[in-house]
This record gives C-alpha cells, structure tokens and sequence, in this order.
C-alpha cells in the first residue's frame, strides 16, 4: 500500500493558484468518484478550503499515485503542470501521516490554532466516506487525525487565547463579569467594528444592546440588527449607570465621555463594574477614565496589546503542539509496521499447522487407531513442537517491524519458510 | 434598673429584632421586602423604649444615666429617633442596613443590666456555649473566604488596570469573586450576629450584670461593630476592590484579636 498527500496551501500558493485548484462542494462527490475509479486507487480524500488544496490516496504497491492524481488534475483541472508544478507540495508516507496531523491540529493554519480547518476537514471526510471513497486503512488514519488535533487542543492552549480584536474584548469582559449572561451593552456609534464586538459579545451571552449615534436612522438600523433599543444621542450619558459595557466608535473629534462623567455614572451604578472599550480613532473616551475604580478601558492599541501577546503565547503552545504530533506520527507508524507483518505471521502459524496436520494423519494411518489417551499425547507433542519453532520468528517479525531493515527481515523469513506472496 | 423598666426595653428589643431580620434579608437576598413591616416594629419599639426610660427616671428620680446599661439604652433611644427624624426627613432606606441591627444589639446589651437567676443545669450552659463556639468559628470561616476573595479580587483588578492580562490568568474572574464575596460576607455576618446575641445572654447570665466590664466582651462587640460597618458599605455604597479588602482584612484582624481575647472561653466547658 502506498499513501501519497499531494496539494497546495496558504504557504505555497497564492489565491491565483489554489482557486484553479479548488473543488466546489457540488463537484467534490464527482471528482472524489472519478479518483477513486482510476486503476490501483484503494481510497480517497479531497479537501478544498479556501486557503488549501489536498488530495490525498492509497493505492496498490504497483503503481505511481504521483502519476495517478497528475492525469486526475489534468483531466478535471484546465491547469497545464508547468503553472502548478512550482506551488504543489508532495508528501508520501510517514511525511504524509505528519502532514495530515499538523493540518488536523491547526499548526499549517493562517492563524495558528484556530479551530476552522478540523470542521472543514470533517466536511471532506465526510464526504469522502458517504461516495464510497473511503473504506478501510485511510478512514482510520483520519479518524486518528482527528483524535490527535483534540488531543492537542485539549493538552495545550493552542486555541484558548483570543488573537482578535473582538474576541479578544469578549474575553476581557469575561475576566471583568465573569458570566456575560443578563449583562448590557451601549454601542456608542454605529461602525462595522463595533456591530462585530456587539455580535460577539451578544452570541456569549450579553442579554441586551442600546445603541447610540448622532444620525438616529443608523442607530435604529443598527438596533434592529441585534433586537435592541437605539437610544437619543443627547440622553445616552443619563442610560450609562444601567450598562456594562460600553463600545465606543463615533466618529467625533474629542471625548465623548470624560473622567468627571464616568466619576458620576459609577457613584450611581453603587461601584458596580464597568468595562469600556473605545475603538475609535482619534479616541472616544478620556484615557484617565481608567483610573477611577470599578472601570476598565481598554483602547484599541490596549487591545491589540492583548491580541500580540495572546499570539505570542500561542506560538509557545505551538512548540509544544508540534512535539505533541510528532509523537502521535511515530506511535501510528508503530501501528503500521505491526499492521504489516500481520499477515506474514498468520501466514506462518498456517503453514506449520498444515504441516503437522498432515504429518499426524500420516502417523494415524500407519500406527493407528490411537487411545483417546494417545491421541492426547501426540495433539500436546506436535503443537509443543510447532509452537517452539514459531516463536523465534515471530518474536523477530514483532521486534525488527518498525525497524529500518524491518522489510529484510520480513522477506527473509518468508523466503525461510515458503510462503506465498 | 426597676423591673417594670426592664420588661418594656425587653418588649422593645424585640421589635427592634425585626430590623435586624429586615438587615440580614436585604444582605442575603439583596432585596429590600421586610422594610416596611421593619419601620413598623422601629415604631412601636420605640414608643415602649420610651416607656422604659420613663419607668426608670420615676423609679430613681433621676434622669436614666446613671449607669452604663442605662446610658445605653438612652443612646439607643436617641440613635432611634435620629433615625425616625432622618427618614422621615430625607427618606433614606438604605441607612436601616446599619442602623436596625445596631439599635437591637444596644437595646438587648441595655436589657442585661440586673442579675437573673443562675444556670438552670450545667448542660444547658454548656450547650449554650458550644452553640456560641460553633457559630463563631463558622462565622470566622466565612470571614476568611471573604478576606481571601477580597485580596484576589485586588490582584485580579490590578491585573486588569494595567492592561497585560496574562501573567495571573489562572485567577477567577472579578464577577465571580465579587459573588463569593458577597455571599461569604452575609453568611458571616449572620453568623457573627447570632453568636453575639448567644455570646450576650450567656455571660450576663454567667457573671451577672459585671459581664460588660470584661474587655473580651468590649472587644467583641467593637469587633462586630466594625463587620456590621463593612457590610453597610458594602451594601449602600457597593464597596469593591482596595477599600473593601483592606476593611475586610481589617474585620479579620479584629476578629483573630477577639478571638485571642477569647482564649479561655473554651476552658470554661465543664468536663
């Protein structure tokens, strides 16, 4: 059996290529069945995201699968070889068991444990399996793949900072409220990146949303978005001591809200915490507000403080999760090379015991028949004899499998003991 | 203090015990429902306080502050009708938190003034005592959850201010804290109430009226004064962060002082 893992990526290919590549998810059941019809494939698995194409294969020993997907490119891609040849990357083997998993675990991603490209694998095992392209060794490897990625999401904390602006707002909230659940928001201002933190901060929990701008019409627009309430923009500071959160983007060319302000809104909330976030530029909120107690702001440069040193911290993760891989790559090559001297020791095991059927049946002809005592006697004497002879080489098939010179071994005591390829 | 006198501070300190009800709801279920059934008892209690008073001024022919019990009772007295005069005037609910508790406790201490007969069986005063201990330790227990909650609450605040969250990412989140704290405190709080009380009668009826000149007693009840202030804070002005874990700390100090003060107290068992 040979595996090949052929595709482009994010790393390799830029936009041009890989959409000349790309399978859409109509398509992908035909193609799957054409590759899998092509002479000598066993099974198949095409993965088509928008930052990577992956095809990968099993085919029988006797043929190139190389050769195989370049004619199946060729036949379902108008794509010559000479424009994709210098992007394409190649893996067979143990490189593609590694490649497989780091993908699975989000160590190939654009950003680095995000968690997106374990669901869109699933996708194409998915389909893969319900067209019949997947059957046997390559369904278990994926499955493996995908217990190794929660593996390593659940061993390290390679998915558990926010490396976003907005996520990274909601876990801040987090850390101030605890729950977000029956907490309120104000949007001052009506901008895309405020509807975004909204969205998120709203989806964890967050139970209602004011929001407030200088132009009425946007603010009700942007209020219907998120079932809420838009609020006059010249009464909004009297609304603050009932919210929690406050997201400021307005476009206004000062402060908004002034340290004094603030003073008087957190007196009325009876010290009750506040978290505001100010992503406007120039700023929307004095930045000494953050002195008074009970309220933290947070400024776009603050945040994306948070988001580098989150990203940091991931990449350390990262190291870890990398080892955490190679270790599952080594242990299901293990797995392999016993998988594949199997065979060979079944093979023996039937060998001898036809031998000492038949010898036994030789031995009852010329001497028998035997006392059910006699009989006895020479099962124990005859199986003792074969079980001993056994055991050398199948102790040596076990040992030498995942060794190098293993393939030596294996055909050595074939070869021994004559049997069958 | 004339016996008569006596009796109706007694009917008083029981009326003024719904105002501490009324306390101990608020804190536990941060509403305020009892209030007005509260104000009512304040009332009433009030006009028999004032009776007592009376009583005790025709009886010695004197004004009633001749000696510490009657003193405090005229204070208590005096601390009511401020009371009643300030709600009245400016409608603050939110002071009965402090004052209703502290009124009963005044008026109950004042009760205590003339000897009672003594210990009925020796296993009752023991059991009254153990119920004290037991009370006091689990209030302490629920004290020191607080303390601890308060100081992380600090780190946790510090941690957010200045802006790099990530060195302490394994403290709990304020809002969870805060929620501990809260309920820690109000836990204590009732307990420390309830074993003062039982504290109270069981060394009046242990030493006889010379009970309030021990300074153990003194310093236990400064340090339930200081606890019952921690909570009024926390309670009207929502005290949160470096002021509320420094009192907190501070109420624990007291408290370890008191119970140092306190150190025979487990001696006294009877064996």
């Amino acid at each position: 059996m040979k595996l090949l893992l052929t595709g482009v990526s994010h790393k390799t290919a830029p936009v041009e290529v890989r959409e000349l590549l790309a399978f859409r998810e109509e398509s992908l059941r035909r193609a799957l069945g054409a590759l899998k019809a092509c002479e000598g494939v066993s099974e198949a698995v095409i993965l088509s995201t928008c930052n990577r194409v992956e095809i990968v294969l099993t085919t029988e020993d006797n043929v190139d699968p190389q050769a195989i997907v370049d004619g199946f490119l060729a036949e379902q891609k108008a794509v010559s070889a000479q424009t994709i040849e210098p992007h394409i990357y190649r893996r067979q083997g143990r490189d593609a068991i590694h490649h497989l998993f780091r993908v699975a675990a989000s160590l190939d991603s654009m950003v680095v444990g995000e968690p997106q490209i374990l669901g869109q694998l699933k996708t194409a095992y998915n389909a893969a399996k319900s067209s019949g392209a997947l059957c046997g060794w390559l369904d278990g490897l994926y499955t493996r793949a995908f217990s190794v990625a929660k593996r390593v999401r659940s061993e390290t904390g390679i998915g558990q900072m926010a490396v976003s602006v907005s996520y990274a707002a909601v876990e801040l909230a987090r850390k101030i409220f605890g729950s977000l659940e029956n907490r309120t928001i104000m949007l001052v201002g009506a901008g895309k990146m405020s509807e975004l933190a909204a969205r998120h901060l709203r989806r964890s929990g967050a139970s209602h949303v004011f929001v407030t701008n200088r132009t009425p019409e946007r603010a009700a627009e942007m209020a219907a978005l998120f079932q809420g309430t838009p609020v006059d923009y010249t009464r909004f500071l009297a609304m603050l001591p009932e919210v929690d959160i406050v997201v400021a983007s307005s476009g206004a060319p000062h402060y908004i809200l002034r340290k004094d302000d603030m003073q008087r809104v957190i007196a009325a909330r009876r010290n009750r915490p506040m978290f505001l976030i100010d992503i406007a530029v120039p700023r929307n909120i004095e930045p000494s507000v953050n002195e008074i107690d009970n309220i933290f702001l947070y400024d776009i440069d603050d945040l994306e403080q948070v988001v580098n040193a989150n990203l940091r911290e991931r990449m350390k993760e990262a190291e870890r999760a990398e080892a955490l891989v190679v270790e599952e790559v080594d242990r299901t090559m293990a797995r392999l090379k016993v998988a594949e001297v199997t065979p060979t020791i079944v093979g023996l095991q039937e060998q001898l015991e036809q031998i000492r059927a038949s010898e036994l049946d030789k031995v009852r002809r010329r001497y028998g028949p035997f006392s059910p005592q006699q009989e006895e006697a020479l099962e124990a004497l005859t199986r003792g004899i074969i079980n001993k002879i056994a055991h050398g080489p199948i102790t040596a098939l076990r040992a030498h499998s995942a060794a190098p010179d293993g393939a030596h071994v294996v055909a050595a005591i074939r070869k021994a003991f004559h049997l069958q390829d | 203090m004339a016996d008569m006198s006596v009796i109706w501070l007694r009917v008083a300190a029981a009326l003024y015990s719904l105002g501490l009800l009324h306390a101990i709801l608020t804190l536990v279920r941060r509403r305020e429902n009892l209030f007005r059934v509260a104000l009512g008892a304040f009332w009433l209690g009030a006009v028999f306080h004032f009776v007592s008073i009376v009583e005790e001024g025709l009886s010695i022919h004197h004004c009633p502050i001749t000696n510490f019990y009657e003193t405090l009772s005229m204070c208590a007295f005096l601390v009511v009708v401020l009371y009643l005069f300030i709600f009245w005037r400016y409608r603050l609910e939110s002071f009965s938190v402090f004052i209703f508790p502290l009124v009963f406790v005044m008026a109950l201490v004042a009760t205590m003034g003339n000897p009672v007969n003594s210990w009925t069986s020796p296993v009752v005063r023991d059991a009254w005592l153990t119920v004290h201990i037991v009370l006091v330790l689990l209030g302490f227990a629920a004290l020191l959850f607080t303390a601890v909650a308060s100081v992380l609450y600090l780190f946790q605040e510090r941690e957010l201010k200045s802006k790099k969250p990530r060195k302490l990412h394994w403290l709990p989140p304020l809002g969870t804290l805060d929620d501990l704290i809260w309920k820690s405190m109000a836990l204590g709080f009732v307990l420390m109430t309830l074993a003062v009380i039982v504290a109270s009668t069981w060394a009046f009826i242990e030493h006889k009226e010379a009970w309030i000149r021990q300074p153990a007693i003194a310093i236990s009840f400064f340090t339930w004064g200081t606890y019952l202030a921690l909570v009024f804070l926390r309670v009207t002005a929502g005290w949160r962060g470096r002021k509320a874990a420094i009192m907190t700390v501070t109420v624990l100090g007291f408290s370890a002082l008191t119970w140092a003060a306190h150190a025979h107290l487990g001696g006294m068992l009877k064996p």
